[in-house]
């Protein structure tokens, strides 16, 4: 008996075996997280939100400094830009009216593409880069909840991972995978929208692969938007995700591949909104009743 | 008090890990490279050798303690990073009875320290099935570049830690 004798090993044994048990545990699709972790989160998450701030404060002294190089240049055609959108705003919003007043009329209240934003701060970014989260400073007590979108200025980031009562974890779009797929349209014109799923990002081309379900005779330009299409049932519609780089036949054969590139800065983000979807999942029991009427 | 500094200084490093990439210039981290800082492992090791008694395990209960505290906060897979952390920084005590320490035994720790536990990272990570990369591209854009990275912690480290730590394991009342 002299195998358990040898402490050391039966140490390292019973290390090894609480290992595969924690792992085990951890990969369980958990929904919530425990309470001792979201504590602990919680915790850490308050002490990051401190330090935080001074160190955003320097490296964003660095980062202006490196931008003050551009900026006349920049002006310029920003002016120009601008000059283009104050008409372009006026005929939006006499859409927009247009558009509740037709609505109204067809008692169409709530449609896909409400929701209401939550602004948060990034506290911090998780080292283990395979990982691809980051942590934002806003959690369950503000209304934030696992799986909803998360974006930024400039497009769709990612969506909320775990939901602790004070800090959440987002799960960046680089980190997606064929186990978080978003339901996505190119918009065109006389209802020939196409649809597809974003199933995952490629990190070869650093691109997000975009398929396409039906129709995969039409064609796709480079460079067209590829937007939310609302239907998954959690994310709104109408959110910017990315632009067409390349399309490429899928290994059968059969489908086609969009490969599109985000149009959101995976790696400064600072500001983010959640949105949570005003229009409400539809149950499957409610489902079925509607279908007996 | 002198032991409260200890943890205190693991923890500060614990959140400073996850700012880490605010620091590095955005090319570095766009780019294909994937950096992985591991600031805590570099204060685990000088705490193994500056601090820790032969016949004392201090650094290893931190190990397991601050590696599971990385895994709850920034990963979500418990163990991992308990585990990788907790063996290295117990390899390391044991090397240390052999090894006279000075600055290149240090680095030369440094170096194991921050590879095996990487790799470690790396295998099991492989094994759950939650990343898929060939040993090559992980050599070439994590492993190497990782080690790089931390060897300059250890450097900057190194005159803020050393005298410190030494002083504080004199003073420590080992029972």
């Amino acid at each position: 008996m002299s195998f358990f004798r040898n402490k050391k090993l039966l140490i390292f044994l019973i290390g090894f075996i609480v290992l595969v048990v924690l792992i085990g545990y951890s990969l369980r699709d958990r929904a919530n997280v425990s309470i001792a972790e979201q504590m602990i989160n919680d915790t850490v998450g308050w002490v990051q939100t401190i330090i935080h701030t001074p160190v955003d404060f320097v490296t964003n002294i660095f980062s202006n400094i490196d931008e003050f190089r551009n900026i006349y240049s920049e002006n310029e055609i920003l002016k120009e830009q601008l000059a283009q959108y104050k008409g372009l705003i006026y005929e939006v919003q006499e859409l927009k009216e247009e558009n509740n007043e037709l609505r109204n009329n067809l008692t169409l209240t709530d449609s896909l593409r409400d929701y209401q934003p939550i602004q948060a701060t990034v506290i911090s970014r998780s080292p283990e880069q395979w990982l691809n989260e980051v942590v934002i400073d806003k959690g369950k007590q503000d209304g934030v909840n696992a799986n909803m979108v998360v974006i930024t200025a400039e497009g769709m980031v990612g969506k909320i991972q775990t939901a602790n009562e004070f800090t959440s974890k987002v799960q960046l779009l680089t980190g997606f995978d064929q186990f978080n797929r978003i339901s996505a349209t190119i918009s065109r014109q006389d209802e020939q929208d196409i649809f597809g799923m974003i199933e995952g990002y490629d990190d070869e081309t650093k691109t997000l692969m975009f398929r396409i379900i039906e129709e995969s005779d039409k064609d796709i330009k480079e460079g067209e938007l590829i937007v939310s299409s609302g239907m998954g049932g959690v994310f709104p519609a109408g959110l910017i995700i990315g632009t067409v780089k390349e399309v490429v036949p899928d290994q059968y054969g059969l489908t086609r591949t969009a490969l599109v590139e985000p149009s959101a800065d995976m790696y400064e983000i600072n500001q983010v909104m959640v949105l949570d979807r005003s229009l409400d999942v539809v149950e499957e029991s409610d489902f079925i009743e509607e279908e007996e009427e | 008090m002198k032991r409260v500094y200890i943890p205190l200084f693991l923890f500060l490093l614990l959140i400073l890990e996850g700012v880490a990439t605010d620091f590095l210039p955005s090319d570095i981290v766009m780019g294909e490279l994937l950096i992985v800082p591991h600031w805590l492992l570099v204060g685990l090791v000088f705490i193994t050798l500056y601090y820790d008694r032969e016949n004392t395990y201090y650094s290893v209960m931190y190990a397991i303690i601050f590696g599971l505290l990385v895994d709850v906060v920034y990963t979500g897979i418990l163990g991992v990073y308990m585990f990788s952390y907790a063996a290295v920084v117990y390899l390391i005590h044991v090397l240390k009875k052999l090894l006279h320490v000075n600055l290149f035994v240090l680095l030369l720790m440094g170096i194991v320290g921050v590879g095996m536990s990487d790799l470690l990272i790396y295998i099991s990570y492989t094994i759950v099935g939650i990343i898929d990369m060939f040993w090559k591209d992980y050599l070439f854009y994590r492993l190497l570049p990782t080690i790089g990275l931390n060897l300059v912690f250890f450097i900057i480290l190194y005159p803020i830690l050393m005298k410190r730590l030494k002083r504080w394991g004199s003073e420590t009342n080992w029972k």
